[in-house]
Parts: C-alpha cells; structure tokens; sequence
C-alpha cells in the first residue's frame, strides 16, 4: 500500500534521510525503531509532503504522490496522520476535531459555515466508538485526558477513511497503560480495516508487542528490517550504538 | 564571606551608563527650557484654577437633560466605530501575519499599513474626515474605523502569529482545504484574543468618541466645548461628569466581559 523508493532528504548539511525504501501492505503493521534524529519523523512527513524530501519518491496505493498542490491535498485526504502532541484543536468538540478528518470530502462553502453532512457526522461517531469514546464526543477536546486526546486522534484519522496511517510517536508523551490502549485501539483497526501503518516508536518493548514488522533507522539509514523475533542483541546494537543497558529505555 | 549578586559592571558598561545618564540629564533639562516648565508659574497659577474650578459649582443639573442625545451619539459613534474597524481588520490580519500572509512582501506591505494607521491619532483622521464628508458624526465613525482598523489588525495578526502551528498542519495532513484549515485550525485557536481586543476596542473608543465633538465630529464632545467658549462652567462640570460615568460603566462591563471570555 505505502511505496518508499529511494528517499532522501537533506538539511543543509545533514543528510536526514539517506537512500530510504520501505514498503507497507495493507493490513500491516510496521514500526519503525530508532533514537532521536534517526530520521524517523521526516520519513514519515515525507511520505505525506510536510516535509518536501529532496529525491526519491512516494506510492500509495500505486499511486505516485504528485507535486501539484490539488493534486497532493487528494492523496493526503487518503493518509491519515497521529502526531505526538495529538494536535487536537483544543477549543473545539471531540466529535468536531474528528470531522475534520472529514473536511476534504464535504463541500467547501458549506463546510467553512459550520454545515456538515449528516453521513459525515454518523461515520465521525462511529470512528469515536472504535476508540471507545463516542460518550465523550460534544465534550471540550481540552476537557480530556491525554490518552484520551490521543484516542480522538486515532479516531479523526480514522475519519479519513485511510489507505493508510502515519503515526509519529504516538505514546510517547503517555502513561504504559494509556500507550498500551492507543496502540492496541491503532493495531485493531489496522488489522480489521486493512489500513497499512507505519509508527515510529522510541521503546523496543512496544515495538515487540504491536509491530507485525520492525524495521530499525540510524542516522537517516535502513539499518535493520525483520521481524519481532528477528529483532535480536545485534539488531539493536545496529539500531542503538552504546552500552546495551540504555537500549530499552529511549530518551522521551 | 562575601557575596556578590549578580556579575560587578565592567568598565566598559559602566561608561556607557554613565554616558547615557548623562546625555538624558542634558536633554531633559534642555527641554524643560523649551516647554517653559516651571513651577512658580503653577504655584501662581493656582488661584486661577480654584476660581475655575469655583465657577463650575454648583453643577447646573438641568443641563443634563440637553445631553441624553449626545451621549446617545457617542456611544453609537463608538460601537460604529469598533464595528467597521473589525470588518476591516478581520480580513487585513490574514495577510499581516506571518504564518498565513500569502506572501512575505504583502506580509511586510500589511504591517506597515496597521503601523501608519497606529501612528495617526483618532483626532487627527477626525479633522481630515470632517474636510472630506463635512462636519458631523459620520466623519468620527470613518476616524475611528480607519485608526481602530491599524489597532485591530495588528492585535489580530499578533493572535495569528502566536496560534499553535501543530492542529494547523495536522489538519494540512487531513488534506483539507486552505480555508479550512483557516477556519476549523486557526480561527478556533484565536477567537477569544479576538474578541476580547474588538471589546477592548469598543472602550477606547467610546473615550475618543468624547474628545471628537471637538473637531465638530459628533459626540458629547461638542457640548462640552461649546459649553467652555460660553463660559457656562457648570454646564461643563455636568458634561465631565456624564462622561466620566458612561466611561467607568463601559470599562467595568468590558472588563468583566473580557475576562470571562480569556478564561474559556
């Protein structure tokens, strides 16, 4: 579903991201490992155009991303994203924050006025209680947990009706048993919905019990891919330089 | 043991201090000179100020009656005002703000028209609006927009600028369009700075709406101009006195207004 061919990005003097492939199939999940700066966060803003990488290119779906803008705003309506901070939009409603995975497919006028489609407002409840909080849905989005915050994050991806989601650290600004619930909400649907997914994640544990693939970066560079059990000591030593003990335990 | 705050001045630095000092000292008493500052000319001043003010009581009541319309004027000259000052402001601030500004020129273009309507006073557009569209109120609500507009945009650029970049691009990730993700990403985020600015606004018009009647732009202004060139002194005091109470009701209920709206 997610073609990575050749991608490279460069910051002036830093090659952030260095001749990266990866592929995702639908229904998978893959994880991408690595310390801060590894290069995973701009992997995944180039694949969705955040970030304009300097040379490679991106498929979806068979789809080659386009450069023209219109263009780009149609595939990206297809690509959901979960962003560390959940980027929630504070002041709205729970259930407006997740409509606005709807945006791309409603009317504009209308929608700039506030009016949505009721089949709109239906799927938006509808992804709520995949994550289990359609209770909370005409709540404050500032009102909610931070797990929680994240959840309607998942769901207003879900919105999108995705071919597939990028999730960069997704928990890691969260308690274990809120992460565990996130990842576990992000692994159901991408499993039951046939979405592929890539999510950069800092602890290994995690990567071991939610990925179906891992796959490892340092400094800008595929340096591991396998499976869980493949992830062995000299995986990580590959992923991770330095004294084993602090391999586990990643900075926040 | 001893202890020292802070690091000492370096030599350096405290030449430059005195430097500054110094300078300033020279030139504030060179305009002391200019400005005729004295005391003994306020001291001898003095009586003529207790016989002015003597002259004005007891205040003439009945006077109050003529000014129900005035201030009537006035406090519509200030909500005119504020309303077209924030029609105009509200599309102007999209391109002074960085993050949403089209293009950096008109980024720069935008800023320095809010500053070169900052930087002239209510009072001043209110003599050139009176030569254009003739004595009158109309001319004080354009004064008022027009300046208020210079206020408001920056104001509301500002709000712009300080929003929270990160709901912005998760809503560009969505691939919604650029007006929604203006409309459901931004607005949101600055709406309460917004208002609570327009009600700011609506105050500080309201007490330049009182001083406009001067310039023959409307307002209870007029009254207490004409009532100073009669010598009708206490016809002037009821006229401060209507002023002060429109000012401190309107500043008390904008400011509690205004904190309700801050702390959502």
């Amino acid at each position: 579903m997610i073609l990575v061919k050749a991608l490279s990005k460069r910051f002036g003097d830093l090659l952030a991201l260095d001749d990266v492939d990866l592929r995702v199939g639908a229904g998978e999940v893959v994880v991408v490992l690595g310390p801060s700066g590894a290069g995973k966060s701009t992997l995944l803003r180039c694949i969705n155009r955040l970030t304009q990488p300097s040379s490679g290119e991106v498929f979806i779906g068979g789809e080659r991303i386009p450069d023209t803008r219109s263009e780009l705003r149609r595939i990206r309506s297809h690509l959901g994203m979960i962003f560390q901070d959940h980027n929630l939009v504070e002041r709205m409603s729970v259930v407006k924050n997740v409509l606005t995975g709807r945006l791309a497919f409603m009317p504009l006028v209308s929608s700039l006025f506030q009016v949505f489609p009721r089949k709109d407002i239906d799927f938006a409840l509808a992804c709520l209680k995949r994550v289990d909080l359609e209770d909370r849905a005409w709540t404050r989005a500032d009102r909610l947990s931070g797990g929680q915050q994240q959840r309607v994050g998942i769901a207003r991806a879900l919105a999108q009706r995705p071919r597939a989601i990028l999730a960069d650290e997704p928990v890691a600004s969260l308690d274990p048993a809120s992460a565990r619930l996130i990842l576990d909400d992000l692994r159901r649907a991408a499993h039951e919905l046939g979405i592929a997914v890539v999510c950069n994640l800092h602890q290994v544990e995690y990567a071991r019990e939610f990925a179906d693939r891992i796959v490892g970066m340092r400094r800008g560079r595929v340096v591991f891919e396998g499976a869980v059990p493949d992830l062995d000591e000299a995986a990580l030593a590959l992923i991770y330089p330095g004294p084993a003990g602090a391999r586990s335990v990643g900075p926040a | 043991m001893t202890i020292v705050y802070g690091r000492p001045l370096r030599r350096r630095t405290a030449v430059a201090v005195a430097a500054v000092v110094a300078a300033a000292a020279v030139g504030l008493t060179w305009s002391a000179g200019q400005l005729d500052l004295s005391i003994g000319e306020l001291v001898r001043g003095l009586p003529w100020i207790g016989g002015f003010l003597r002259r004005m009581w007891p205040p003439h009541w009945g006077f109050a009656a003529g000014l129900v319309r005035p201030v009537l004027e006035t406090v519509q000259l200030a909500l005119w005002g504020t309303l077209l000052s924030l029609l105009l402001a509200m599309p102007l601030c999209m391109f002074g703000a960085r993050n949403v500004s089209p293009h950096p020129a008109l980024f720069h273009l935008t800023r320095q028209f809010f500053n070169a309507l900052r930087g002239i006073n209510e009072v001043i557009f209110a003599l050139l609006f009176v030569s254009a569209v003739g004595l009158g109120p109309f001319a004080g609500v354009l004064a008022l927009s027009v300046h208020g507009a210079g206020m408001l945009g920056r104001f509301f650029s500002d709000a712009l600028e300080d929003a929270d970049p990160g709901p912005i691009e998760a809503l560009r990730a969505t691939g919604a369009h650029p007006l929604q993700v203006l409309v459901f990403g931004l607005l949101p985020q600055v709406f309460p700075t917004w208002i609570a600015a327009t009600l700011y606004r609506l105050e500080v018009n309201l007490r330049a709406a009182t001083i406009l009647g001067m310039v023959g732009a409307g307002g209870i202004g007029f009254e207490l101009y004409g009532s100073l060139k009669l010598f009708q002194y206490q016809d002037t005091v009821v006229c401060v006195i209507v002023i002060l109470a429109m000012v401190m009701a309107t500043d008390f209920m904008s400011t509690r207004l205004r904190a309700r709206i801050l702390e959502r």
